[in-house]
Order: structure tokens, then sequence, then C-alpha cells
């Protein structure tokens, strides 16, 4: 075979060598990178990029011409080279078609939910609409330093990644309509902590804010004579703070206090009731026994025992008409002469909390506020920059800021360094031109204002719809005997096409995938502390991809095997040739002559 | 005839060596409580492994030395167990890691502490703490503070070791995978009248042993009327008798001890054989070496038949195999070409990886345990991690004639028939580790189409092992053009190890990422293994400037290296 100059060169050994080299120090400088910066980034960076796809090729290139030029393969050895050194290049064929013809992805099945269909594939999606534009996608790879891989799309700029992003919301002024809002210091040197709160009159969520033992509120007086209750202290209610008992019982009917009543038996009729227990916001804790989630009238409810003679039972009686009454029998165990009677409670309507700082605007727009503590009560105006002591502690209240045409402003901004890990959600920086640059969370589309019109933004998980649904049925973890440690975890699942509705019960576990309509599902990972969870892999390659690296891999086993060893091999085979009448399959080699089977062909 | 003579003395005087002594293959007195069956680690072994991994892990060797005697692993188990002396005060607890006892001011020449001393180090315990803080927010560990997790983890064991309920020896009356208990909490699963008796029986020892006898052997039959009571509580789920006494045998026979120990005497009769020619001694030299061989192979069968799986899942494991790798390999050329220096070459590095493994417990764990899923049910592990490992071990062997070759060009650089023959062989054994190393990658490619859906994905172990093959592919071609000739071939069988090293222990000790992180363990020799691997180069260059006639001739070359020729 005919090659001119370069031809010669690239198939030369001398290129090969070099080569060799060039590769196996890339390779070492490569490793070490990966252990400072992690797997994606390196598989992104190299394995993935142009340059080294480049430098397979060109070994490739190599590989082939060398074995065309040394053609025709006589004798053991040369053929032996040509099959290695083809192998080799089938396999890199084969290595490049997999990355660019295979899908691969997550997909997380749960046990208590319905069949999934949607694969997440590695890497995140960025949807772009620009005013009056068709939507524009692009997939993008965050390095683990923040940086953003490709920065631009279209004429947006991608500045940054987040991990840690939270959504923050303040007022700031310019509504066409009046909604007062204020901005609140609340200041403790002993607790040694500032928190900053707004109130608005809307939306509604801001009206009122729970910090715990005391509640922050906003009220508009529209009257003087709202204005004068909003600043008086709320009156107690003396005679049934805990509320009553309507109790109609074998034709009698009586009312009865709960709080003086507590721990007493009443006669009615022939009965007795005796009240057991209270519970202003009734729940079950994890024992399943009563107890109260907060001071507040929320869910009150009362515990009564009723006896009549050889009968007693007891009852939890709910405020909430829409609570039956829940009985339980104690003597009979059974209900076989159950107590007719007719109990209702009447709970008091949840009163003022015991501590609140209510700021209260009248139909002028000036400032009051109403601060009640367990000390007392106290009211007057309020001015910006002044601090009132509410008499919780040594907190201090000062009113920061005063917007009467307040508008909510949400947004979205990274939690500073010394935030606790594992708090916020991912979030992109995007900017338009050079607008003012804005995050945008992921997951959730969202819409960027630029004096030419609004942009629509949406930064997501990829995804990739499969042909056929995934149905976790059932997540089966074998541990070790006698102890915690996992043996193997199995997900056994069924597949299910949804066009001709062909179904099949599969078992997946590890190091032993299914294949369904050509994608390979198999176990990849669980979560130790949710066991109706199971991570699949589920992956697609053309079969001739496949069949490519595993006939490339025999080719290079059998290739070495021949080179190294064939001539020996085929003096054993001599006498069979021979007989056979075929030619002397042997050539003269400067190196490598010493036959190495030659102890076990029998000198 | 002479030669079959010399071969067949050979071959008896290492079978004699590894029958020696004939007690071995008989029950001991304490064999009832040896043979007694637990429940640990994920699965069912003789109390006589429980007491060799719990007294080696909290005293990093397996027996110790108590008022000027030395007890075995099975009496000081016993004596911590059933708590018979004041362990408080026992210098037992091994803690070597120099910078964390100057840290916490405790004497840094001492190797073994007491549990008291360790318990009421204040700095020590602030150590653990910050350690533990630092494991819950997931960062990396500084050394200092893996050493003293390590540390705490000894303390914990020991703290449980002195319990009646230590070790679970009650079966599970039905299931036979079922959890075991303790003798005192049987009643959870059998009627009090059948565990009564047992429960007596276990005070007699108790009470037996605590009277303070020397004599354990007077505890033999109470142990064996013991044992044969909890295996009739659950004969179905009690394991055989024998499965319990190969295991015992396994431990007591030390296979892998006797086999480098043949090697090293091959080793001295194949210098004799060469030094010494009246003698003759070479087909005895052989005999030994395939003695050694075989009791390395049984002892791994009889290991696979404990742990029922492949031979090769771990490191130490792997270190056993490419011990035996290198003697195999070697032992097959060697009959090949009759030359000496492939049983020469092989010997000493069969040694030093035997060695390895049986003295550095804490790096190369020796215990059985169960496999990680991912290792599990696979026929493509049994076959791809041992041609892997057998391919270092072809490499380890050339890196040894390598050095044989290099000490040559060094000391008698006039022998030039005998440096040409050593560079033959060696491009033999390269062969014979790139045929492997290319089956063993691929075979690896195979099983991770499977497992984990790619057959390449340049994950960093993947990586190493071809970055080691192309470290030899390099010369070969180069040799190829006459770029480099015999030496360049020597020197480069021992640098190219390094490669090797990087793929078979760096990997997991050095970088610690990527997929094949179920191998990796706290490594922590990463200087020692350095500084061999550094005065191994200083070696190569050396010689690499004797060949290229830096050097005076007349002066001996200034090396820090031993002037042993086959390694450093």
């Amino acid at each position: 075979m005919k090659l001119n100059h370069l031809g010669q060169f690239l198939g030369s050994i001398k290129l090969a060598v070099p080569l060799l080299g060039a590769i196996a120090t890339i390779l070492i400088f490569t490793t070490f990178y990966e252990s400072e910066v992690g797997s994606a980034v390196v598989q992104q960076e190299i394995y993935k990029s142009p340059w080294f796809g480049a430098l397979m090729f060109l070994l490739a290139l190599n590989l082939g011409i060398s074995t065309l030029s040394r053609y025709p393969w006589r004798g053991a050895r040369k053929l032996g080279f040509a099959i290695t050194h083809w192998g080799l290049v089938v396999i890199i064929a084969g290595s490049a078609a997999v990355i660019h013809l295979s899908v691969e992805g997550m997909l997380l099945a749960r046990t208590d939910a319905g069949p999934v269909s949607s694969l997440r594939v590695e890497g995140d999606l960025l949807e772009v609409a620009a005013p009056g534009q068709e939507p524009q996608q692009a997939s993008l790879f965050i390095k683990s330093d923040g940086t953003v891989v490709p920065n631009r799309v279209g004429n947006l700029s991608l500045l940054g990644y987040s991990d840690r992003a939270i959504k923050t919301v303040h007022f700031e002024t310019g509504a066409a309509v009046d909604n007062p809002a204020v901005r609140l210091r609340l200041s403790s040197d002993r607790m040694g902590q500032t928190l900053d709160r707004w109130l608005a009159a809307a939306p509604a969520a801001y009206r009122q804010i729970d910090i715990g033992p005391a509640e922050l509120q906003i009220v508009k007086a529209d009257s003087p004579q709202a204005l004068r209750q909003a600043l008086t202290a709320p009156a107690e209610n003396p005679n049934n703070p805990w509320g009553t008992l309507q109790v109609s019982w074998a034709g009698v009917s009586r009312t009865i206090d709960v709080r003086s009543q507590l721990g007493q038996t009443s006669q009615i009729g022939s009965g007795e009731l005796k009240l057991l227990g209270f519970w202003p916001d009734f729940r079950l804790d994890s024992n399943r026994q009563p107890e109260t989630a907060s001071p507040q009238f929320r869910n009150p409810a009362v515990q009564l025992e009723l006896a009549n003679g050889e009968t007693t039972e007891r009852w939890f009686v709910f405020s909430n008409p829409a609570f039956e009454p829940v009985r339980a029998a104690v003597q009979p165990p059974d209900f076989l002469r159950p107590i007719a009677a007719d109990i209702r409670y009447e709970a008091p309507v949840s009163p003022e909390p015991d501590a609140f700082f209510r700021v209260v605007v009248d139909a002028q727009g000036s400032l009051h506020y109403a601060a009640r503590a367990s000390q007392g009560f106290k009211s007057g105006p309020l001015a910006v920059g002044e601090a009132i002591a509410p008499g919780w502690a040594d907190f201090e209240i000062t009113l920061a800021e005063y917007l009467p045409q307040a508008q909510v402003k949400r947004a979205t901004v990274p939690l500073p360094e010394t935030a606790p890990a594992d708090s916020g959600e991912p979030a992109l920086l995007v900017a338009v031109g050079a607008e003012e640059p804005v995050w945008v969370p992921w997951g959730e589309p969202t819409t960027v204002s630029t004096p030419a019109g609004d942009w629509y933004v949406a930064f997501s998980p990829k995804l990739l719809q499969l042909p056929f649904a995934v149905k976790l049925n059932d997540f089966i973890v074998e541990r070790n005997e006698g102890s915690e440690s996992v043996a193997m975890w199995t997900s056994a699942v069924t597949l299910m096409e949804p066009h001709t509705g062909e179904r099949a019960d599969r078992r997946v576990w590890m190091n032993h995938p299914t294949w369904f309509k050509g994608w390979k599902i198999a176990q990849a990972s669980w979560n130790p502390g949710d066991l109706s969870q199971s991570t699949l892999q589920v992956k697609r390659e053309p079969w001739w991809v496949t069949g490519l690296t595993w006939l490339g891999s025999l080719m290079v086993i059998v290739g070495v095997g021949t080179m190294f060893y064939g001539r020996s091999v085929a003096k054993k085979l001599r006498v069979v040739a021979d007989l056979l009448g075929m030619p002397e399959v042997e050539e003269r080699e400067s190196v490598g002559t010493i036959p190495i089977m030659g102890f076990f062909l029998g000198r | 005839m002479m030669k079959l003579l010399k071969f067949a003395i050979g071959l008896c005087l290492g079978l004699l060596l590894i029958a020696a002594p004939l007690s071995q293959f008989q029950p001991s007195a304490l064999d009832a409580l040896e043979t007694m069956t637990v429940q640990q680690g994920g699965r069912k072994k003789p109390l006589d492994t429980v007491a060799q991994e719990t007294v080696a892990k909290i005293h990093g060797s397996t027996t110790y030395l108590h008022d000027g005697i030395r007890e075995s692993s099975m009496e000081t188990f016993l004596s911590l167990w059933l708590n018979n002396r004041n362990w408080n005060e026992e210098p037992f607890v091994l803690l070597s890691y120099r910078p964390l006892k100057e840290q916490v001011g405790l004497d840094p020449d001492q190797k073994h502490f007491s549990f008291e001393t360790l318990m009421r180090n204040q700095a020590l315990g602030a150590v653990v703490r910050e350690a533990h803080q630092v494991e819950i927010r997931g960062e990396d560990l500084t050394r200092d503070q893996r050493e003293a997790i390590t540390l705490e983890d000894r303390l914990t064991l020991m703290l449980e070791t002195v319990s009646d309920d230590a070790i679970a020896i009650v079966p599970h009356p039905t299931d036979i995978k079922g959890k075991w208990v303790g003798i005192t909490e049987g009643q959870s699963l059998y009627p009090a009248e059948s565990v009564a008796p047992l429960l007596a029986n276990f005070a007699t020892i108790k009470q037996t042993f605590l009277s303070g006898t020397r004599h354990l052997p007077l505890l033999a039959p109470l142990a064996a009327s013991l044992k044969s009571g909890l295996t009739a509580l659950s004969p179905e789920v009690y394991p055989a008798d024998s499965v319990m006494r190969r295991e015992v045998f396994f431990n007591h026979f030390h296979p892998f001890a006797k086999a480098w120990q043949l090697y090293g005497i091959a080793f001295i009769f194949m210098l004799a054989a060469l030094w010494i020619k009246p003698l003759e001694l070479y087909w005895s030299a052989i005999g030994l070496f395939v003695a050694g061989v075989a009791v390395q192979s049984y002892g791994f069968w009889l290991r696979m038949q404990i742990a029922g799986r492949p031979p090769v899942t771990n490191m130490y494991e792997s270190v056993v195999w490419v011990g035996f790798g290198i003697a195999a390999i070697a032992l097959i050329f060697e009959l090949i070409y009759r030359s000496k220096y492939y049983l020469l070459a092989a010997a000493p590095l069969s040694v030093v990886c035997l060695i390895l493994a049986d003295s550095l417990p804490a790096v190369l764990d020796p215990s059985i345990s169960p496999l990680v899923p991912v290792l599990r049910d696979n026929f493509w592990l049994s076959i791809h991690v041992p041609t892997i490992a057998l391919s270092y071990a072809s490499f380890a062997l050339a890196l040894g004639l390598g050095h044989v070759a290099l000490g040559s060009y060094l000391f008698t650089p006039q022998a030039k028939s005998r440096i040409q023959l050593l560079s033959q062989l060696n491009y033999r054994v390269l062969q014979v580790g790139v045929l492997l190393l290319t089956t063993g990658i691929i075979l690896g490619g195979i099983w991770a189409h499977f497992s984990w859906g790619r057959f390449w994905g340049w994950d960093p172990k993947e990586t190493w092992a071809l970055i080691a093959l192309l470290c030899y592919l390099v010369p070969l071609h180069g040799r190829l053009v006459g770029w480099i000739g015999n030496f360049g071939i020597s020197v480069a069988s021992v640098v190219a190890f390094n490669a090797v090293l990087m793929a078979w222990y760096g990997v997991n000790f050095v970088l610690g990422t990527g997929l094949h992180s179920y191998g990796f363990g706290t490594g922590g020799s990463e200087l020692v293994i350095a500084s061999v691997v550094g005065l191994d180069l200083l070696f190569v260059l050396i010689t690499a400037a004797r060949y290229q006639g830096w050097l005076i001739k007349s002066g001996e070359p200034d090396s820090a290296v031993s002037p042993n020729p086959f390694g450093s």
C-alpha cells in the first residue's frame, strides 16, 4: 500500500509512542485534578471535550493507518498485531458512539406513588423567551465553583449559580391604592438578636405574624370608634374563660362552667358527670395521649366521665360542631346500654393572644400602637425611629419604615456563606443585557421585567419522557444476618407500555438489570431513611454500539494473545497444518523470538 | 532421575515444614469453646475467630503479654469477656499514632495504654468530640481525627466485650438468618425451662474461670456441654461442627505465613545453587517453592470455602493474591526456562507481600465480612479482580527482574550475557502482564456495562489501570523502534510499576474518589510507601548514571540503597 509522507508519519510508531505518553500524562493529571474538583467537572472539561476527542481520533488514525501500512499480515505476530490494533480502533469508535448516541438518567420511584415515566437526565435545562420571540432552550452545566457553561443564552447572560438561595419578600412604595406597610425592628440585648419583620394590610398573610411568644398585627381603623376599640385593652371574659358545657341527659338540662368544675362531679338527674380534663388546642401526642398544641383556643375539647348506676362511659367532647363526641365504654366494656345524653361544648371564641404588638393606621394615615404583655396593656402614637418596650422581657420594638402605599416585591437571594449547610434551593443569576442581575429559582418559571418587556426564564431539571412507565411495587432490603448492614436491595417493578397496554413484572437488583423495549433498567441506589423509595438507572444505547465495544474487546484480547503466543501455538499445530496441506505460517522477527509455551508444547 | 529425587527431597522438606508441629492437626483442649458458634458482623463464626478479631482490633496484635506471659487471643478474650482481672488498668489498647499522643499529652513512646488512662484524658475526649462534629458536617477528617475515632472504636469494642451478652451465641429458633442473642437474653427466644440449664452451665464456666484457674482445659467438659445444649436448642439453624472446625483450623494453620517461610527458604537454596555450584540445590529449591505455592493455594481454597465467595474482594486479599500470583507465575517461567532468576526475583517479593498482609491488620484487615451489595452475586467479580491482580503480580515480577538486571548493571556491568538473559526473561513477564491487564480491564468494562450501565466511564480506578497499561506499552513500543534497549526495558519495568502501585493502592488511599470506593480504607502508610518509592527511584537514577558513564569507575557508588540487588 502506497502512502505519502504524512500518512507514513500518521501511521508510524514514532507518532504512537509520544502520543501514548501524552495520553498517559494527561490522564494522570486529570485524575489528580478530579480529586480536587469532582467527577462531573472533569467529565465535562476533559473526557467529553472536543480536544480529548480529537486526541482519541488521532490515536485511532494512528492505529488504523499503522495496521494498514503493514499489510499483508503474514505470520501470527503480524496477524495478532493487526487484530489488536483494529480492535482498539473499534473500541474507540464504540466509545465515541456511546457519548453521542446513548441516553441515560435516573428514575426515582416510590412504592406509595403512581407509575413514573419521566427520566432525570444529568444537567439542567434553561428555557428563555425574550419579549415577542419563540422560546429557546439550552443545556446548562454548572461547575463546582458556581460558573455556568454556557455563559450566554441569546441576549441573556448567565452570571452565576448558587445552590443555597432563598425567596424573600419586602415592600416598596409605589402602589396605586392605599396599602399601609410597616417594617418593625425587634431587638433584645439579653437574647442578643435583632429581627426585622414586615407587616402589611395586603396581602392578608402579612396582617399578622406569629413570632413565638407574641404576635405582631397591623389594623386599619377607618372610624374613630374602630380606632378606640383597637387601642383599648381587650376585655377578659371573667365569667366563663374556658367556656361552658350544655348537658341534656335523662330529661334534665344543665349548664356547667368548665374552669370551675374541672375535676368535680355534678349530679344530673340520676346520673353523675365528672369533668376529667380540658385542652384548648386538642391533639394526640406520639403516645396517643391527649395534649394541647398551644394555649390558643384552636380546637378546644374536654373529657368527661358519665355514670348512671351500672354503666360508665368516657367521652371526649369538642367545641367544633363538626366533630361528634368520641365515646369509650368503661363498665361494662361494651356499649350494651349506651348512655343517651346530649352534650355540647361552647368554648369561648378565640380571644386575643396574651401578648401582642398592634400597629393601628387611622383614617388620616397616622400610626398608633397597642401593646399587651402579661404585665399590662399600653397604647399611644407611633413614629418612625421611636422605640417602644412592649413589656416582653427586654424586647424593644422600633418602627423602622412606614410605607402608606406599599406594594409587595418578591425576590430570590443567595444565602450568606455562614448560613447552615443544606438550607436553601438552587438558583441561577441572570441578566438581560446591561440590566440589573436577577436570581431565578430552580424549578420555578420566573418573569424578568425589562424596559423592553417581560422575559420568561425557566431554570429546571433536564427531564426525558420514557416510552413506558415504571411502577415500584415493592422495595426489598435484605440485611446480613443479625445485623443492620445491607446485603442486597431489590426493586420489584411493573413496566407498562401505554399504547399496547403491555405489562411486565420484573425484579431488579445490583448487577442484575432488566431490559424492556430496548431500555436497560438497573438498581442504582437507595435512601436508607426512606425504604419506600428506590433510584433506578435507566439507559438506552443502540445495540450496535454495545456490539462494537464487545467486538473490539474480543479482538484486542484475541489479538494480544495471538501476537505474543500465536507462533508457539502455531508450531504445535504445524503437524496438523501439514496434514491439511496449509502453507507455512512462520516468519522471522528480530524481536520476541523465545516461544513462551515451549515448555507445554513438548521439546 | 537425580533431578526428580532432589525435587522430591525439597518438596518433602517443604511439606514437613508445613506439617510441623503435628499438634496443629489435633483438636486443642479448648476445642469446644473455640468452635462454639457466634453470630457477629453479619455471619456465623467460631468463637476462636471472634477472639482473634476482637483482640487484634483493640490490641493491634493477636497475642497479649500479661505479667510476662504471652497469652493467646482466646485466653485474652475469655479474660475480657468474663472479666476476671482489672481491665481498667491493663495497658491493652493500641494507640500508635505519635502526633495524636503528643497532642493529648500521652507518652509518645508508649504503644499501649490502659482503658482508664484513655477514658480520663480530657484532651483526647475533646479531639473525639470535634471529630464527630466534623463528620456530622460532612467535612474531611484530619489524620489526627481519624486516629481518634479509630481509638474510640477500640474503647467502645472493649467496653462492649465485658458483658455476658457481648457475643450472640443463642441460636434463633427457626430462621436460618434470624438474629441470635446473648446467653442471658435466651429467654426472649425460648421457654425458660430450656434456657435455664444453659444459664447454669454458663454460670459454672464463669465461676470456674473467676476462681482463678490457670488451667483453661478444666473448662473443656463444661464448654462442651454448653455447646451441645446450644446446638440442641435449634439443630436446624445451628451450623455444622465441621464448618466451625474448618475455620478454627484455618486460623491456627497460618497457611500464608507458612508460604512465605517456604519462599524464603527456597530463595536461600536458590542462592546457594547459584553461588555454590557443587551443591546442585536447584531442584530442591524448586521443590520447596512448589510446597510454598501449594500451601498458599490450599490457604486460598480454605478461605474461599469459609467466606463462600471469590478469592479477591478487598485490599488484604489482593495483597495475598498478588504474592501468590508472583510465586505462581515465576514458578511457571522457572519451569520453562530454568534460569534461577525468576525464582530469585519472585521469592523476596512474595515474602514482602505476605509479611505486609500478616503484620498490618489495621491497614489490611484480614477479617472475613459480608460483601457490599455491588460486589455480591457476581460472576464478573470472580474473574475480573483476580485477572487484574495477576497482571499486577506479573508486573511485580518484572519489577523484581528489573532490579536484578539494574543491580547487575551497577555492580557487574561486565556480565553482558547475564544482563542480556535477564532482559529477555523480563520481556516474557511483561508480555504476560500486558495480556492479563488488557484482559482484566476489558472484563471490568463488561462488568461495568452490567452494573453501572457503561463499558468505560473514566472512573479513576479504570483510568489508572489504563495509565498503568500505557506506562508499559510506551517502553515496549519504544523498544520496537530502537529508542530504548535492554537497559531501558529494565528501567521501565521498575519505574512503570509505580503506575501499578497507584492503580492498585494509590487510587483508593491517595485520590480517595470514584465508584470503586468499596475497596477504600483508612490508609495511613503513604509516607512509608512514598519513601520506599523515592529510594527505589534513587537507585534507578544511580544505575542510570553508572550506565551512562557519569560515575568514575574506580569509586564505589555513593548509594543510599542496600547493596542487595534484589530489592530496595
